[in-house]
């Protein structure tokens, strides 16, 4: 539905976004992960055609609705089929109310319709005692589920999401979600949601595309270092020091990167065995998280944190859990540069 | 001090007993002050609008020449004025060199770069997540520009207060241009520096006062417009 081709974006000079496709199909429900900085907010505001790449086109439906190369804004049409709730989403001056009812009124709705939609996106949300209140009147939280409802209501095709559950408490996130999910099962809606969380895009969406540094990860959301590749190596093997560190990888490469290692190609023990992995480390079990039933990803801290997937079946066998020891071992060849 | 006594009575009776002549010249002076911070505030304002969201070749060198034109002389601007309206001048033609048209022309030149530059200053004060958030909700650009400007209202009144202290209190380009011709051009601002120097300190002090009580005036209309759109957020 939404495409991004060859699309470059600068801010004063700096390339801040550099991704050759990027595609949201109808219907999908995408998560983008990545830390701070790394891009997320500046796709979305491409995504919802509020700013026009520096270079590259941004397609709706296979048309050019912005392009690098042309001047003129998409027109109004496309730009409605696509909203994007902001990180640290603003009401607009006046009730919760008003704020709901802004964008329905601007499509030509009137009464009673309007306060049939704005009623029901309200109950959907939890937020009908909200409605009278005015945006000081409201906490954070608060603020970003009006700001998700008041994008809602409008029933656009693609829903942008930058960091939705970043104020909410644990409760008010899961109602977040579920209301989300209850919208797409209602009627055709793409998803894509923005989170530097790893296990919070992977709770809500099975297709989490990586970001770093602006660019999309070929292989994996996880386990992705920002490194400065060393000019020495001999056959084609370097060390690069992240964390406390130092990972064995076969590049070519040299000078800023970014170095990623695919959790599933992590080999997991209780120590460490003889084998021809370049890396091995030990360390001791921090977290264990459930992506899909049967899958398992153990975070460990071996120096560095590190993600490793292994079965349900393979975690209660090596009795993995938090704090108890464990050796991570990797091929150098499997890692990743990009 | 005695004199200033006297003028300030002088001054009472000349209000109460309805002086013709003083409440014409205030007359006047209002025509002339609303119609120039209306033609100042419908161009300054959308150009304060542009300077501080449109990004334009020339927008940094455009914001710099009203800024400096904020301080431009009065006097300078009659005189640019005189030249231009005068027989011999381009404009002549219209014959408006010492009518009150020629007034608002002076005093709108002098009151638009505080308006665009106000407001340009208003806007730039607005989150820019409103006007994001205004397009991202569908929101064509003179509809987001509109609740940009509901944001910034407060900022925005002051920018026509601002208009209308500089039309109505502005002397040097109206004393040029209109001539202080009695019961033809001749507004407070003139008629208090012709009866100062005419030694009528009563009549001038009247007159001050009514200067005074018309900013009031404007200024009070202004708040309860204000309060009449809700003064919370």
């Amino acid at each position: 539905m939404v495409e991004l081709r060859a699309v470059r974006h600068r801010y004063e000079g700096r390339v801040v976004l550099d991704l050759e496709r990027f595609t949201v199909t109808p219907g999908a429900a995408v998560a983008i992960v990545g830390p701070n900085g790394s891009g997320k907010s500046t796709l979305l505001r491409l995504l919802a055609l509020l700013e026009r790449p520096s270079e590259g086109d941004v397609l709706l439906d296979g048309r050019a609705a912005w392009s690098g190369r042309h001047r003129g804004r998409p027109a109004l049409g496309l730009r409605r089929r696509v909203t994007l709730v902001e990180q640290r989403p603003i009401l607009l001056r006046g009730t919760v109310r008003e704020n709901l009812e802004y964008g329905l009124r601007l499509r030509g709705m009137r009464r009673p319709e309007l306060d049939r939609t704005v009623e029901a996106v309200a109950e959907r949300l939890g937020i009908t005692p909200l409605v009278r209140r005015r945006r000081h009147e409201l906490s954070d939280g608060e603020v970003q589920r009006v700001a998700v409802a008041r994008a809602l209501g409008l029933e656009p095709d693609l829903l942008l999401l930058d960091e939705p559950a970043s104020s909410a408490d644990r409760a008010a996130a899961q109602t977040l979600y579920r209301a989300l999910e209850e919208e797409r099962r209602r009627r055709p809606l793409a998803i894509c949601l923005a989170s530097h969380q790893l296990e919070d895009a992977y709770r809500w969406s099975d297709d989490v595309r990586a970001l770093a540094e602006g660019r999309l990860s070929p292989v994996t959301p996880e386990n992705l270092f920002r490194v400065e590749l060393p000019l020495e190596g001999a056959n084609g093997l370097k060390h690069v020091r992240v964390g406390t560190v130092l990972i064995a990888t076969v590049t070519d490469r040299t000078g800023p990167a970014i170095l990623a290692v695919p959790p599933t190609d992590i080999f997991v023990s209780r120590e460490p065995l003889p084998s021809s992995a370049r890396n091995v480390f030990t360390g001791r079990v921090t977290r264990l998280a459930r992506p899909r039933p049967g899958a398992v990803h153990v975070t460990a801290d071996v120096g560095v944190e590190l993600v490793a997937a292994v079965t349900e079946e393979a975690a209660r066998d090596l009795a993995l859990a938090p704090g108890n020891p464990v050796a991570f071992a990797f091929k150098a060849s499997a890692v990743r540069v990009f | 001090m005695d004199f200033l006594g006297e003028g300030f009575r002088r001054a009472l009776s000349l209000l109460l007993s309805g002086d013709r002549e003083v409440y014409g010249i205030a007359l006047l002076t209002f025509k002339v002050a609303v119609v120039a911070t209306g033609v100042a505030c419908a161009a300054g304002i959308p150009t304060g609008f542009l300077l501080a969201t449109r990004p334009f070749w020339g927008r940094r060198a455009a914001l710099t020449v009203v800024n400096t034109a904020l301080a431009f002389p009065t006097v300078v601007v009659g005189l640019l004025l005189y030249g231009l309206l005068s027989r011999r001048g381009p404009l002549g033609g219209l014959g408006w060199l010492y009518t009150w048209q020629a007034i608002v022309i002076g005093d709108v030149l002098l009151a638009f770069p505080i308006a665009a530059a106000l407001s340009a200053a208003a806007v730039q004060g607005v989150d820019p997540r409103i006007r994001r958030t205004a397009e991202t909700l569908g929101a064509g650009p003179w509809r987001a520009a509109w609740t940009v400007a509901r944001e910034a209202r407060f900022a925005l009144a002051a920018v026509i207060t601002a208009a209308f202290g500089q039309t109505v209190a502005e002397v040097g380009a109206a004393m040029i241009v209109g001539g202080n011709i009695r019961g033809a051009t001749r507004t407070l601002t003139t008629a208090v520096a012709l009866s100062t120097a005419q030694g009528d300190f009563g009549l001038a002090l009247a007159l001050g006062v009514v200067l005074l009580l018309l900013a009031l005036l404007v200024n009070v209309a202004l708040q309860v417009l204000q309060g009449r759109g809700g003064s919370r957020g």
